[in-house]
């Protein structure tokens, strides 16, 4: 067995990390104490353990530590600004589009790729941006409320990464489709 | 999961993945390439000693080539959904089925490559990469081959890869309209519980037509229904010289799903597998009359 040392960004931090060549991700993040990433189903399916790799979604129970070399993470302990939570976070507050927690980082981290990219989505694709993330006290309208309302608020992201228009939305061009059976 | 490995490479060149593999695999241990990891991980092969990471190697792309397409190994599924050199081939069925294979995180981390090559008969990329008449360069130790899409598949979770490299998925041109009047039609189509989930059926479906309504060309594919994606020939094969109709089409969706070896299994039994591979594919064939737009 031969370990490697991985260089990475964590909420903008710069890490040196010691991993084993077997090590996942969502092992080594909690092991060095991002307790906001959660163990869930770790087969990839319920998304309580997502982090943004260079701004976007992965479930970190099905990534080697090893491929994150040199990219940048981010959790949900890096989204706040000192005392100033996220608007998104504010958002979810407001709307109640919390209960039991477990799977708001997650949620809260991809309605913000979401948002980074597409300032104003629709209802379709906040619903499929946070489709990977399962809750299972309650359900989906109010985390998708807090959304769509820091959305409104333009308060949801800052400068776009991608320009909207060079993304065309599948994920609405599917709803339609679906909408028609 | 995986305290057993041993050793995780994470090479930058075919080159050198293909060699690391060959002596890793010399020295006795049994190990994988990995990109994604979306299948690896949670297959959680406990007998594997040693990875090779394919995400350092420059096959991140999807362009056009000539009159055709080309897409490197390790562009994701988000990549494919995204890309705007496929927004406009074959309707953008491949794009629409990228999208469809898992949830947003899974699409970031999961290639194209392996999700060909994992060769699960569920695949989403397969189906239309089969209309398509897709062909894939392997890279081995002997050097690089060409083969058609069909034959990569051996069987559940069987290639034709044996160490070798999926490195690119090569497009051709499709039927283009002849002499202006005729025209093309695409369509896929999934049947899962969720749009995300695994597909219970999936299928694919592209027919060229004249300025008369015959069909001259058609491609039906089906995923999920057999032991690997496959074409359902005769089917393709009952459209083709005769006008394309919603009773052709009726037609041919009966005859495809009578060429399906579907399983039961946790997502559905064989007989609703074959029945919902003739809906499927009568929904896509109706799709792509409507595209055609006219009644003959």
């Amino acid at each position: 067995m031969s370990d490697l040392v991985i260089h990475l960004r964590v909420n903008g931090e710069p890490r040196r990390w010691t991993v084993a060549p077997g090590d996942l991700l969502l092992d080594v993040l909690r092991r060095e104490g991002y307790w906001g990433v959660k163990r869930g189903c770790e087969t990839g399916e319920c998304g309580a353990c997502a982090v943004l790799l260079d701004g976007e979604p992965v479930n970190s129970c099905l990534m080697f530590a090893a491929q994150a070399e040199g990219r940048g993470l981010t959790t949900i302990e890096g989204i706040a600004e000192r005392d100033r939570l996220d608007p998104i976070q504010e958002a979810f507050l407001e709307h109640g589009g919390v209960q039991c927690g477990y799977c708001t980082p997650a949620m809260v981290l991809c309605a913000k790729a979401l948002l980074e990219r597409s300032a104003h989505p629709t209802e379709a694709e906040v619903r499929e941006a946070l489709g990977g993330v399962f809750c299972r006290c309650t359900g989906y309208k109010k985390p998708v409320e807090a959304v769509l309302a820091a959305a409104s608020t333009g308060r949801g992201g800052r400068a776009p990464v991608r320009a909207a228009a060079a993304r065309p939305s599948r994920a609405a061009a599917r709803a339609r489709k679906e909408a028609g059976r | 999961m995986f305290d057993q490995l041993r050793a995780f490479h994470r090479p930058s060149s075919v080159a050198a993945a293909l060699r690391l593999f060959a002596s890793e695999r010399r020295a006795g241990g049994r190990g994988r390439f990995v990109a994604g990891g979306t299948d690896l991980v949670v297959q959680g092969d406990r007998s594997l000693r040693f990875l090779v990471d394919l995400t350092r190697l420059p096959l991140r792309y999807v362009k056009k080539r000539g009159r055709g397409w080309a897409i490197g190994a390790t562009s994701t599924l988000s990549d494919l959904e995204h890309a705007p050199a496929l927004a406009g081939l074959a309707g953008g069925i491949l794009a629409e089925a990228a999208g469809t294979a898992g949830s947003r995180q899974i699409r970031t981390m999961g290639t194209a490559g392996g999700n060909l090559a994992n060769a699960s008969p569920a695949s989403d990329l397969a189906p239309p990469l089969l209309v398509l008449d897709a062909r894939l360069v392997l890279a081995g130790r002997g050097g690089r081959r060409t083969v058609p899409l069909e034959r990569f598949f051996r069987g559940v979770n069987r290639t034709v890869l044996d160490g070798g490299l999926l490195v690119e998925i090569v497009i051709p041109p499709p039927p283009a309209p002849r002499g202006g009047r005729g025209g093309a039609a695409w369509s896929f189509q999934k049947l899962g519980r969720l749009a995300s989930d695994i597909a219970v059926v999936n299928a694919a479906a592209g027919v060229a037509v004249d300025a008369g309504g015959r069909c001259t060309w058609a491609r039906i594919a089906l995923g999920a229904v057999a032991p690997t994606p496959m074409r359902a020939r005769r089917a393709e094969a009952a459209l083709v010289g005769k006008p394309f109709t919603r009773a052709a089409a009726d037609a041919a969706a009966a005859q495809a799903a009578g060429e399906t070896r579907p399983v039961t299994d946790v997502r559905g039994t064989a007989a609703y597998r074959r029945e919902m591979s003739r809906v499927l594919v009568a929904r896509a064939l109706g799709e792509c009359l409507e595209q055609l737009g006219r009644p003959w």
